[in-house]
């Protein structure tokens, strides 16, 4: 199987689906001639042209407003925001127009889009470039939120959201662009609401998505040669989320920590504990559940600053043996 | 209600228990697994455990009297409770109602202890709340007695979980059936986790409370018939054992110089092709030159007077496959070793060969047992009536000794004699004297010749 980067992934699923559905085009800003801030969308234009590759002025809110009119008429638009921070300018077509039109006109409308987003730190991009707003977005009903950690899954994940008829956020991290992984060749799509144990274990669940997800699998592979047994799922699917695999998996370690590099104040780590404490999987805990998220701050331009303000390999191993140790 | 106090059936056709002592009187404070009362059944004396904590209240059975097993014996009582309580004052046989045997029981869950409504059962199960714990306002608990329990428990900010456990302990210590307060926890702040449930159920497994029995079912034993020989042996020795006050004496014989001398006799006896004197020859011959210097030693007791015997007739107790039987030396006092060593020979052939005639197994006055080669150390004998001692042998061990007053040590022959005295006749002075001679005649033999 071919090895390809996150960023080629993604690439060549705009391509095959583009190739295969004439209704699916591009819009986003610098994404023609320049090929995207990222590079995603290299070469694009001339195999698509510029009607199908399209260059937009630097407004979010132009180009999701634009997008979501799109969908509703026929097309399945991919929108791209440069950064997942500038989304915040597109919220209203986002939120209040394409998140509700599905469900106001009683399923007469649908709004086949797709967001994708660079989101997160690690490049020093500083404040307003580096955010992680998925809580932000899963919190409004309508939207499906995605966010692969691997080439493989970006790709499969991509082609389906695309063929979705909801509009999805595909929140792609920006380190994760130049990771590698096996992708085959040609066509195929990962369901959108299903986990993913990427590392099976016994006695812990990490539940992350994202590049927290080769973080914690770095940690678990190092913990398995003392012979402490980390499972850890990968989500995925932030919105819908897969509950049940959830469930399963904690019923199955009973302890849970859940990581993530979102603020921790509101984030979606909540979520996964409320689906814990509610369900059977209560009965099978055998230590307080945790979260490890991103310090309640804006993210700092200093390289060391920021790489503190979110949790790395050695916070993620040492809450993981905290919480075996039974210190909580 | 009071808490019965049943007396627990420790065996299978067991029916009653004599209570031997409480331990606890009426109105102490008693605790679970505490020693209450002291019975006795036919097999074994035993502390039977109080089967809940509380005050120990009406006693039924007073000590050394008989009471039934599975039966209430006595009450415990809670705090608030009295003894008026009971449903029917002096009904003692009211808690534990019997099933009339024809009437089979449905299969249901365990009734609880405390009688109470069907719906207060359902409450009190949907709060969490044991039944009981609840105070009954009227002879069953209800449905408001269990609210109200409920409400008074929140108000004194009770929680009804007690015991910090995670929820995975938990749920392991219902399907174990540990009670979680019998866990102790290794988390934070004694919190139990799952692991020390399962620690303790292990443990639980592989502890049973009772050890395995083998199933008694008695072997039959060999039947022997207690007739004969053996019966008349039984009934000498008892009588004996009964009648004598025994006293007991013993001395360690250092038998250097008597294993040379005989050493010496049997190099002759050699040359002369007689047969070799034995070591109880020896001690036959010694202890007679010994009894004519100590006639206490040889004497009976007749009514009111101790004979003081002239002759010297000692016995030889001799082991037979079927018993014992002791022929007599007749006049040992008189004979030379020779003379004595064929005696020995000859009743100990008859003896074995089991023909021996009632003259030479009578008139004994003095009895010697030699179990010495048998590898006995010493031991004790029972005196033969109407002699009034007996010597018991024991074997020749070398063995380092004290051997001078300069403390040097040596290894050399040593025999314990123990003697038994008919203390009636004989004082342990006037026994330790005889002992004294013969140990002195064993060690120097030549003494015999005087």
């Amino acid at each position: 199987m071919p090895e390809k980067t996150y960023r080629e992934a993604i690439h060549d699923a705009m391509v095959e689906e583009m190739r295969r559905d004439e209704t699916v085009f591009l819009m986003g800003e610098d994404i023609g001639s320049y090929g995207g801030a990222f590079g995603v969308s290299a070469g694009m234009l001339a195999e698509f042209g510029p009607e199908r590759v399209r260059e937009t002025p630097i407004s979010e809110l132009g180009i999701v407003g634009a997008a979501a009119g799109a969908a509703m008429v026929g097309m399945k638009p991919i929108a791209e925001m440069m950064f997942m921070d500038f989304i915040l300018l597109a919220l209203e077509p986002l939120m209040n127009q394409a998140a509700k039109a599905r469900y106001m006109f009683g399923g007469k409308a649908t709004v086949p889009m797709v967001v994708r987003m660079a989101g997160g730190s690690g490049t020093g991009a500083a404040a307003q470039h580096s955010q992680s707003l998925e809580s932000i977005l899963m919190a409004i009903p309508g939207i499906k939120v995605v966010a692969p950690s691997t080439p493989y899954d970006a790709k499969g994940l991509l082609i389906s959201a695309i063929r979705d008829p909801n509009p999805v956020c595909f929140v792609e991290h920006k380190v994760l662009y130049k990771v590698k992984g096996e992708v085959p060749e040609g066509e195929y799509s990962i369901p959108l609401g299903v986990a993913e144990i990427k590392h099976p274990g016994t006695q812990l669940t990490v539940v992350s998505s994202g590049i927290m997800v080769s973080k914690s699998l770095a940690v678990a592979t190092k913990l398995e040669a003392e012979g402490i047994s980390v499972e850890v799922l990968d989500l995925r699917t932030l919105r819908p989320m897969d509950n049940e695999a959830i469930i399963k998996s904690v019923k199955k370690t009973g302890r849970l920590l859940v990581v993530h590099e979102a603020p921790q104040t509101g984030g979606w780590a909540g979520e996964v504990l409320a689906v814990v404490a509610g369900s059977e999987a209560f009965d099978y805990l055998d230590a307080p559940m945790r979260r490890l998220a991103g310090k309640d701050v804006p993210i700092p331009y200093n390289r060391f600053l920021e790489a503190a303000a979110v949790p790395q390999e050695a916070d993620i191993e040492a809450e993981i043996r905290a919480i075996l140790s039974n210190k909580y | 209600m009071p808490t019965p106090f049943i007396m627990p059936k420790m065996d299978m056709d067991q029916e009653v228990v004599t209570i031997i002592s409480w331990l606890k009187k009426e109105g102490e404070r008693i605790e679970k697994g505490e020693p209450v009362i002291e019975v006795e059944t036919d097999k074994i004396t035993s502390e039977i455990e109080a089967p809940e904590s509380g005050i120990l209240a009406g006693i039924l059975y007073q000590e050394n009297e008989e009471a039934p097993v599975t039966k209430v014996v006595a009450y415990i009582l809670k705090e608030g409770e009295s003894m008026d309580s009971l449903p029917a004052a002096g009904a003692p046989a009211a808690p534990q109602v019997a099933q009339p045997a024809a009437a089979p029981v449905p299969a249901q869950p365990a009734k609880p202890a405390v009688p109470a409504t069907p719906l207060a059962e359902k409450v009190s199960a949907d709060l969490h709340i044991k039944l009981d714990q609840v105070p009954a306002s009227g002879p069953k608990v209800t449905r408001k007695d269990v609210e109200s329990f409920a409400e008074s428990l929140k108000e004194q900010g009770e929680h009804r979980v007690q015991t910090p456990a995670t929820p995975a302990a938990r749920r392991l210590s219902g399907e174990n059936g540990v009670p979680l307060d019998a866990v102790s926890g290794t988390g934070p702040r004694g919190r139990v986790q799952a692991a020390d449930v399962l620690h303790q159920a292990a443990a639980a497994q592989v502890a049973p409370e009772k050890p395995f029995k083998p199933a008694s079912k008695a072997l039959p034993a060999t039947a022997v018939p207690f007739v004969g020989k053996r019966k008349r042996i039984a009934e000498r020795l008892t009588a004996s054992y009964q009648s004598i006050p025994h006293i007991f004496l013993t001395v360690e014989v250092d038998m250097s110089a008597a294993e040379a001398a005989r050493k010496r006799v049997n190099q002759l006896a050699e040359k002369q092709g007689k047969p070799a004197v034995s070591v109880t020859a020896f001690l036959v011959k010694t202890v007679a030159w010994a009894l004519k210097r100590h006639p206490y030693l040889n004497a009976t007791l007749q009514d009111d007077k101790i004979q003081l015997l002239q002759d010297v007739n000692i016995g030889v107790a001799t082991a037979l496959e079927d018993g014992l039987i002791v022929p007599v030396i007749q006049a040992a006092d008189q004979l030379s070793l020779a003379g004595i060593n064929e005696h020995l020979r000859y009743l100990t052939a008859q003896a074995r060969a089991g023909a021996l005639t009632a003259e030479e197994v009578a008139g004994g006055t003095f009895t010697i047992s030699n179990l010495g080669m048998f590898g006995i150390s010493s031991f004790t004998a029972i005196i033969n009536p109407p002699q009034s001692a007996i010597l018991a042998v024991g074997t020749v061990t070398r063995k380092p000794v004290v051997v001078d007053e300069n403390d040097t040590i040596a290894v050399r022959p040593i025999m314990n004699l123990t003697l038994s005295a008919d203390h009636r006749l004989v004082d342990g002075a006037v026994a330790a004297a005889f002992l004294a001679d013969l140990v002195s005649a064993l060690e120097a033999p030549e003494l015999v010749l005087y």
